[in-house]
């Protein structure tokens, strides 16, 4: 018996659509950078699906290289925070409106 | 047996996130996708892709939540209890999201139709030969270091510039004159 692919790909949807809402509702700006990491998760989720339902292992490398770049995201993003924190305390995503024109 | 694990997986992955992505407390939703990840890791077990499990729970559940929860209790972020929650544009967002998420489903719906209509027989073929299993670890690894051997080097080189930009943005500023 096999785990059906096309209820891997509706998994893999709904949680897309869960992590691009919160990318874009939340205030938090880690919480919407954990939102990104959900988005990614379910990404990888729909390429192991493929590369089960085609059975070719290049869909499990390409999710190998998406964990990498979030890796990388994570690292610079929490960069980013650790700095914006740091130049304005408390400072939420709604006061930062320096390029806002 | 194997589908009702599957489904209580995708049951408890798809509540783990939505609790993430609307709890309250910070450090609870960190856990809540710490649930997340857990779950997803469990479902790439059912769909045979044991390295990736693995991956998912080194790197994700225990190197990149950890990051993230130490920079949450770091920070003390204020806005989590003197504003809303979310912005006065969560029900545009919402829209979006679902419309994202119906799209993928389309697609979905889309391309297994194809599939079914052509035929879509898989590889199978490859199987008779008498390779290594699918998703074991020397099948990964020889796709990584035959065909895919310039974007592993790429990913490398990109995961040291990440160490340096992290570096550079989180340093303390010297005071030069």
């Amino acid at each position: 018996m096999m785990v059906p692919v096309g209820t891997v790909l509706g998994l893999s949807a709904v949680l897309f659509g869960i992590g691009a809402f919160g990318f874009l509702a939340r205030r938090n700006i880690i919480l919407m950078l954990v939102s990104v990491e959900v988005m990614l998760n379910a990404v990888n989720l729909s390429l192991a699906g493929f590369s089960r339902h085609l059975e070719d292992p290049r869909g499990q490398v390409l999710a190998l290289f998406v964990i990498a770049v979030a890796a990388a995201e994570v690292g610079v993003g929490l960069g980013l925070v650790i700095a914006l924190n740091r130049n304005k305390p408390g400072a939420g995503v709604t006061d930062l409106t320096e390029l806002k024109w | 047996m194997l589908t009702a694990t599957f489904y209580y997986m995708a049951a408890a992955s798809v509540a783990s996130a939505l609790l993430a992505v609307t709890g309250k407390n910070p450090v609870h939703s960190m856990l809540w996708v710490l649930a997340l990840f857990l779950h997803v890791a469990g479902i790439f077990l059912l769909l045979g892709a044991e390295f990736l499990a693995a991956v998912q729970v080194i790197v994700y559940a225990g190197a990149i939540l950890i990051f993230y929860l130490f920079v949450v209790m770091l920070l003390d972020l204020p806005d989590e209890e003197a504003r809303s929650r979310f912005g006065n544009h969560w029900p545009l967002a919402a829209g979006v999201g679902l419309s994202f998420a119906a799209l993928a489903w389309l697609a979905r719906v889309v391309t297994l139709d194809a599939a079914r209509a052509g035929g879509g027989a898989p590889a199978r073929e490859r199987m008779a030969v008498g390779g290594p299993a699918l998703g074991s670890l020397s099948e990964i690894g020889m796709a990584l270091f035959g065909p895919f051997a310039l974007p592993f080097e790429l990913a490398s080189v990109m995961l040291l510039a990440a160490i340096i930009g992290a570096v550079v943005l989180a340093r303390k500023r010297a005071a030069r004159s």
